[in-house]
């Protein structure tokens, strides 16, 4: 019963079928997506097996270092999908996102695997890189989803901001609502996932832990520490970065810097 | 005396582009002027105002307020008595009444005497705004009314300058008249000192303004 079958190499080849199901809709329908979907499908084949490697080696190490450089790739890596994905040239936003994540999220990382789960020592690779992956990944998302609303309502309203600046707002009070709306538009989708977790999906995690056997009454605990992690680094990180950047889109004079594109 | 606002040797270039939009550029304010500046679309009039308040940043020179540089003048303490009404009138989703007392929710004005609702419905009457209510949504109103509107909320805040930027260029010639009529009374019974500009031919008819024109990247006295 707690033994976990093993996939063979001609198992998971077949599940490349769904990835022709997407290949063929986009073909048809001309959605645009077929390189997207390819190169998707490779680096998912690549990274994991990358990944599976490393972590058979790192799972056994002793090393703290070895395991927080590990994770300090995990966040470097993210930063650099953010970039990718917000298109920002005349913001420098770099610098302070990558700083905030590192340190909410090494911060997060710690207090989960040292206090909450209460491993020893805190980094135990076992615990502390699937908690650290867990916290990027999440959180890196909701990053990119704010830092883009940020710059496109910072763009679009900046009439609406300087009327305010105007009437002698600070750049703060003229931008609450842009920051507000920035933060907000990224905790959705890990609020929503609350509310959704257990009745519309099982997450990965859980789903992870009960196939490889174990009880589900343990699997999700560690479930819901890992959804309340998820928000609460979410929060910290896109509040923390959100207030950096924003800062960067006034000038000396508290001016807009952001020009029309 | 010294000047309410004086421009020294200002010049000012847009971010890219090497040409000057201004090259020592100078102006002199004195408390109750009432100055227009004149000159054709793209002179750069209505960065000249943008730079007084800051919203824009010059290449060279300085601004001075009441004698002081105005970098050394917090922003929002700047704009509060140097108010910019801007071509375009912003509103936000709100009330009439909400619109006007926006000045009142930022820290800067917070300890001004807020208007009540009595004094607010003078104001609308004084800027030709009666077919207005208080509790009406300021986002249905015709562009001249929420131009009025805007010069209304500037000036709730009591600045000591009024900036006018192009503040009849979207109207009808009804609702123009109107806001210049308006712009003549600020400054022949409220003694306020304003700085328009605009590209059109307009002749006051109550005040002398001292007038300007914006040619060559400098200011030169019409009148």
């Amino acid at each position: 019963m707690n033994q976990i079958l093993t996939i063979s190499t001609a198992q998971l080849l077949l599940a490349l079928v769904f990835i022709l199901i997407a290949q063929a809709s986009s073909f048809i329908y001309h959605l645009g997506l077929n390189r997207d979907i390819t190169i998707g499908t490779l680096r998912t084949f690549s990274q994991l097996f990358l990944m599976g490697y490393v972590l058979t080696y790192i799972l056994k190490t002793t090393n703290p270092l070895l395991v927080l450089s590990v994770f300090m790739v995990m966040v470097v890596s993210a930063m650099f999908i953010i970039k990718g994905r917000v298109k920002e040239k005349q913001i420098p936003y770099v610098i302070p996102t990558f700083l905030t994540m590192l340190v909410s999220y090494m911060a997060t990382a710690i207090f989960v695997s040292g206090l909450v789960v209460g491993i020893t020592p805190w980094w135990e690779p076992r615990y502390f890189i699937p908690a650290g992956g867990m916290v990027i990944g999440n959180s890196m998302s909701a990053l990119a989803i704010s830092l883009e609303r940020l710059f496109r309502d910072m763009r679009q309203q900046k009439e609406l901001v300087e009327m305010k600046l105007s009437l002698g707002a600070n750049y703060r009070e003229a931008s609450l609502d842009i920051f507000r709306n920035a933060v907000t538009a990224g905790m959705i989708p890990s609020i929503n996932a609350m509310m959704g977790v257990g009745l519309v999906f099982i997450p990965g995690m859980m789903s992870g832990q009960i196939l490889a056997g174990t009880d589900p009454l343990i699997a999700i605990r560690y479930q819901i520490v890992v959804m309340l992690m998820l928000v609460g680094s979410t929060a910290v990180s896109s509040v923390i970065v959100m207030l950096m950047v924003r800062r960067r889109c006034f000038g000396s004079g508290e001016e807009v810097l952001l020009s029309p594109r | 005396m010294t000047p309410l606002l004086e421009i020294r040797n200002l010049s000012f270039a847009y971010e890219g582009s090497p040409a000057l939009v201004f090259d020592h550029l100078n102006l002199a304010v004195q408390e109750g002027d009432f100055i227009l500046v004149k000159g054709p679309s793209g002179s750069g009039k209505s960065t000249m105002l943008r730079l007084i308040c800051r919203l824009s940043k010059p290449q060279g020179g300085s601004i001075l307020f009441q004698g002081n540089d105005i970098t050394s003048i917090a922003p929002a303490k700047l704009r509060s008595l140097v108010s910019y009404v801007a071509q375009i009138p912003q509103m936000i989703d709100a009330t009439v009444a909400e619109n006007l007392l926006l000045p009142f929710s930022f820290a800067i004005n917070a300890a001004k005497p807020k208007p009540g609702d009595e004094e607010l419905k003078e104001m609308l009457c004084r800027f030709y705004l009666t077919d207005i209510t208080l509790r009406q949504s300021a986002m249905k109103l015709s562009i001249g009314q929420k131009q009025r509107l805007a010069i209304m909320r500037a000036l709730l805040q009591e600045p000591l300058l009024l900036l006018l930027d192009e503040p009849t260029s979207a109207l009808d010639p009804e609702s123009a008249s109107m806001v210049f009529s308006i712009m003549e009374r600020l400054n022949t019974e409220d003694r306020k000192t304003l700085i328009t500009v605009t590209h059109i031919d307009y002749k006051p008819e109550t005040v002398s303004p001292l007038t300007y024109n914006l040619a060559h990247r400098s200011l030169h006295l019409a009148s």
